[in-house]
């Protein structure tokens, strides 16, 4: 039995089966005697049409009886390494990539594909995927469209159950009782249409063109951002620079900063009339119109009261134009950090305009689904334990079993009581203790004797009104 | 991701009060490519950013971050062996199709071989009983090779098919392969390919959800075509449309046909059931003809299969008693009923992707239902704590009118110095929270918190480094930190030190 895995190490072996099929067993061979087939009748076609009667036409019929089994058999010889090629093959791709069976059996998402059409119509727009999203966005509005027009007896597979519209508009309960409840409800005319309406309800905001306006407007600014022009993301920044304070981000103080370090590094605003300056000319080019710069942008606004240890260094570093690469100011205006400099200015602007939409920078959908693809070896694992109890893993509150995920993907803090070893929730929140030391709100109660509770971790005994529920963010 | 100390990039000055430098981190991001920010790139930003007031070697602890790091490094490993399971069918179904492919030349040459022989003796027999002209066998010749040309335009085509899947194969392999170069799922590279994972299951779920014209439109956009199915889903659309829609069986018939050892190996009800359908069908006219040619099409499709279904031909025989206005009982109005061409629809779905071991359901439900699970949290449903969700659980959908740009909506919770250094919770995301709801939060077994936790007077934790920095950009006072979700501010001699064990 080989080990089961899915490994991208069977890929080099079965691009070298791949190349022995390509050249060994494909149907080239049986095209081209099929081929031999054809010109041997058309042959014995002159030969007949040359022939002067009907018997000697027949003769060179029966004369080609021979040859044409012969040649039929050429083409069944060329089909079979065919056959045994593929075979092979196949053989090769079960040993190494064996076919493993994923968990269809309880579809959690099936009911709602109107929320993921949502989900995708919006990351599309966020990757500027502008044209595809037109396109989804009417294909899902024919959908619509053709399912209310088409009455009652239309029913489309992809209409799902009513208690789909219930979830959308209320929180769904965890009891499972109501959705069958729903579900019986669903044979009604009123109940249908409302859940048309909801679809489309989901879908509509996203086909107004606001959405796709605003990322427009963000790959625009990120085209000129890669050209180096970072005049209309500055511009987008101070227009918004108290939204962008309320979040602490440093935005518009760092896109200028970078303006100045390029204008003093670039010898002015134009690349092309710098490029026709000597040295000397370029570096005072440079060193004024960054100057100019600092004083037109850096003397008022909010910048100079938070950044004016940073105004003072850049401009204290222009004094050190000359001989730059010996002063302390040297990392400041590293050359070769200015194209990185201009990417990184690209990923903070995304990330704070999205920000400011409510967003976040990365496509939810994408780190949904590589999650998912890290996630589930293990939700494969647990399956194939509880398989005889036919478990649904969907329906607990909490997984059954723990699903790893790298650091850069864990967004909350995570508290475990270390007395239940359960996750603190809403219900059950995390307690203090007056030394210092944390609960989970179930495991003090326990810990109560009358008022007073001894801490688990230390000797230090507290009050029941000394602990406190603690947010912990 | 090389995820180092940031002031490790840069040889450190005396300047120790000096933000890093905005140049470091974004090196590693070199691609001019125009995409959104994604993970790592955040990570490096904040990596840079985080440690904006000291230069992180300098000081006597290393960075929390480059310790979490380092912690992390396990979880952040490629499972090589067990990263591929969304992605079998990707060199599965090409080996499937190369199979039907040479199985259906196989058949041609077949059948075009026992043909041909059988009209050449024919004719030479004609021929030599002498009861023939030449003109006579001119012409059955003639047909012989219209019969071989035709063989010959067959094999062809599947020579052709053939090439498409060899060209196929060799993509996905490749691309799957590419994989193996990587060693952490915070690569680069790997976001590069994971991304391309996404636009699958994408074109994968737009196909089987009937919407092809995006499907296309993505795969051509993305150039994908090589890694997609579109013909697979296409063909299987039609037949459902003509199922569903069309209300008629002779495509999903001629599919039988083409499929029949197949079927039957997988002991499909798939033609009976449509044979079935045929049936009901003719019963349903109600003129003496119809009736007559309702009971012959039984005799010849459905009564030999008596002892495979013996409910439905007994059904079937029943129901010539009954006419669609006047059923009798709910079980034969069911028979009538115009839901069976949903049912049929849909089982002709399920031997379909059966037959080419295609996953029953749409693989980005699979890798949904396990990510947005693996993702969650109890705080992203909480009444009190999740970012970008309204106190009233409402998610504050950025498409919906007014909220867009408006930053002092629900959303406005969310803050730089965040746990997650600024990033978003997607389950948070008003994209994915309605739709995670359907699934179970994570299971974890130990804390991730901030290993400087401190209690704010007002009961809220938040770790020290990231209420110095949040004071520090917001312009605070030396010696007070401000809550980082509201407006107090507080002398930090008030806040308390949590321990977490």
């Amino acid at each position: 039995m080989p080990p089961q895995t899915s490994s991208p190490a069977a890929m080099p072996l079965l691009e070298g089966e791949l190349k022995k099929l390509r050249t060994k067993a494909n149907l080239s061979q049986a095209v081209s005697e099929t081929d031999k087939l054809l010109e041997l009748l058309i042959k014995a076609r002159e030969e007949v049409a040359s022939s002067t009667d009907a018997h000697s036409a027949s003769l060179i019929m029966a004369k080609l009886q021979n040859p044409l089994d012969s040649r039929f058999e050429s083409i069944t010889d060329a089909l079979r390494p065919v056959d045994r090629g593929q075979k092979a093959y196949g053989k090769v791709l079960d040993r190494s990539f064996p076919s493993r069976a994923l968990p269809t059996e309880h579809d959690a998402m099936a009911e709602h594909s109107p929320l993921i059409n949502r989900a995708i119509a919006m990351h599309l727009l966020r990757e500027g995927q502008f044209n595809v999203a037109r396109i989804f966005l009417q294909e899902t509005q024919e959908k619509i469209n053709s399912n209310s027009g088409g009455g009652n007896q239309d029913q489309d597979r992809d209409m799902t159950p009513a208690d789909e519209l219930v979830s959308e508009s209320t929180p769904r309960t965890t009891d499972g009782s109501d959705e069958l409840e729903e579900e019986e409800a669903e044979e009604g005319e009123e109940q249908e249409a409302s859940y048309e309406l909801d679809e489309e309800a989901i879908m509509a905001p996203l086909r107004s063109r606001n959405l796709q306006l605003k990322f427009e407007i963000m790959y625009e600014i990120l085209r000129s951002l890669r050209s180096h022009d970072l005049i209309p993301a500055i511009n987008w920044a101070a227009d918004h620079s108290y939204e962008l304070d309320a979040r602490g981000s440093n935005l518009e103080f760092e896109l200028n900063r970078l303006q100045f370090i390029y204008l003093f590094q670039q010898g002015g605003p134009d690349p092309e009339f710098a490029a026709q300056m000597t040295d000397e000319e370029r570096r005072i080019e440079g060193r004024n119109s960054a100057l100019q710069w600092a004083r037109e942008r850096f003397s008022n606004r909010g910048l100079q009261g938070r950044h004016a240890k940073d105004i003072q260094q850049l401009v204290t570093a222009v004094v050190f134009a000359s001989n730059l690469p010996s002063s302390p100011y040297r990392h400041i205006f590293d050359a070769s950090g200015i194209e990185s400099a201009f990417s990184e200015a690209g990923t903070s602007f995304t990330r704070d305009f999205c920000s400011l939409l409510g967003l976040s920078a990365e496509s939810p959908l994408y780190v949904a689904a590589t999650a998912g693809a890290v996630a589930l070896p293990q939700l494969l694992k647990y399956m194939t334990h509880v398989k005889e109890k036919g478990t649904e893993w969907t329906t607990e509150a909490e997984l059954a079993f723990e699903t790893p995920l790298p650091r850069s993907m864990i967004y909350h803090p995570i508290f475990v009581c270390p007395v239940s070893k359960e996750q603190t929730t809403d219900q059950n929140p995390p307690a203090m203790l007056p030394c210092g030391h944390v609960v989970a709100q179930e495991s003090l109660q326990c810990l109560l004797k009358g008022t007073k509770a001894k801490c688990p971790y230390c000797p230090v005994e507290g009050h029941k009104h000394d602990a406190k529920i603690i947010e912990i963010l | 991701m090389m995820r180092q100390c940031p002031g490790k990039q840069f040889r450190c000055t005396s300047h120790v009060e000096m933000p890093e430098d905005i140049f470091a981190g974004a090196k590693l991001l070199q691609d001019d490519q125009p995409r959104p920010a994604t993970a790592s790139d955040v990570v490096a930003l904040s990596a840079a950013l985080s440690g904006n007031t000291h230069c992180n070697c300098c000081t006597q602890s290393a960075s929390p971050l480059y310790e979490r790091n380092m912690a992390d490094h396990e979880s952040a490993k490629l499972d090589h062996d067990n990263h591929l399971l969304l992605d079998q069918s990707l060199v599965r179904l090409p080996h499937e199709l190369l199979r039907k492919n040479f199985r259906s030349a196989h058949v041609v040459v077949e059948r075009d071989k026992e043909a041909i022989k059988r009209q050449l003796r024919e004719a030479t027999i004609k021929g030599l009983n002498g009861n023939t002209s030449r003109d006579d066998v001119l012409k059955s010749l003639d047909n012989i090779i219209a019969r071989g040309k035709k063989l010959r335009t067959k094999l062809g085509a599947c020579q052709t098919e053939e090439s498409r899947l060899f060209q196929q194969t060799e993509a996905r392999v490749k691309h799957l392969g590419q994989l193996q170069g990587l060693h952490t799922l915070d690569d680069v590279k790997y976001e590069g390919w994971s991304h391309a994972r996404l636009d699958r299951l994408l074109v994968d779920y737009l196909l089987r959800q009937g919407y092809s014209d995006t499907a296309c439109s993505l795969a051509t956009e993305r150039n994908i075509a090589d890694l997609v199915d579109i013909e697979t889903f296409v063909a299987m659309s039609r037949i459902q449309n003509s199922l569903r829609k069309g209300k008629s069986v002779a495509e999903a018939l001629a599919w039988c046909a083409d499929n029949k050892k197949e079927l039957r190996k997988l002991n499909s009800n798939l033609e009976f059931s449509l044979r079935f359908q045929q049936y009901v069908e003719l019963v349903r006219q109600q003129t003496p003809e119809s009736q007559l040619l309702a009971i012959a099409h039984a005799k010849k499709y459905l009564y030999p299969y008596q002892q495979a279904y013996p409910k439905e031909v007994k059904q079937s025989c029943g129901l010539l008693v009954f006419t669609p206005n006047n059923p009798g009982n709910p079980q034969y109005a069911k028979l009538f009923s115009d839901d069976r061409w949903e049912m049929l629809a849909d089982l002709f779905t399920r031997t379909y992707n059966e037959l080419l071991s295609l996953p029953s359901i749409p693989l980005l439900h699979v890798a949904l239902s396990s990510g947005l699970s693996a993702l969650k949290t109890p705080a992203c449903h909480s009444h009190t704590s999740g970012q970008g969700v309204n106190a009233d659980g409402d998610v504050d959908m950025a498409g919906s009118t007014g909220s867009i740009g408006d930053s002092s909506g629900g959303a406005a919770t969310f803050a730089t110095e965040s746990y997650t250094n600024g990033r978003m919770c997607p389950i948070c995301s008003a994209e994915l929270n309605e739709l995670a709801r359907n699934v179970p939060y994570a299971h974890h077994s130990k804390s991730h918190v901030d290993h400087d936790l401190m209690l704010l007077p007002n009961n809220r934790v938040y770790g020290l480094e990231r209420l110095k920095n949040h004071a520090k950009k917001q312009g605070i006072e030396e010696g007070k930190v401000k809550d980082l979700r509201g407006r107090d501010v507080y002398d930090e001699k008030d806040l308390k030190k949590v321990y977490i064990t």
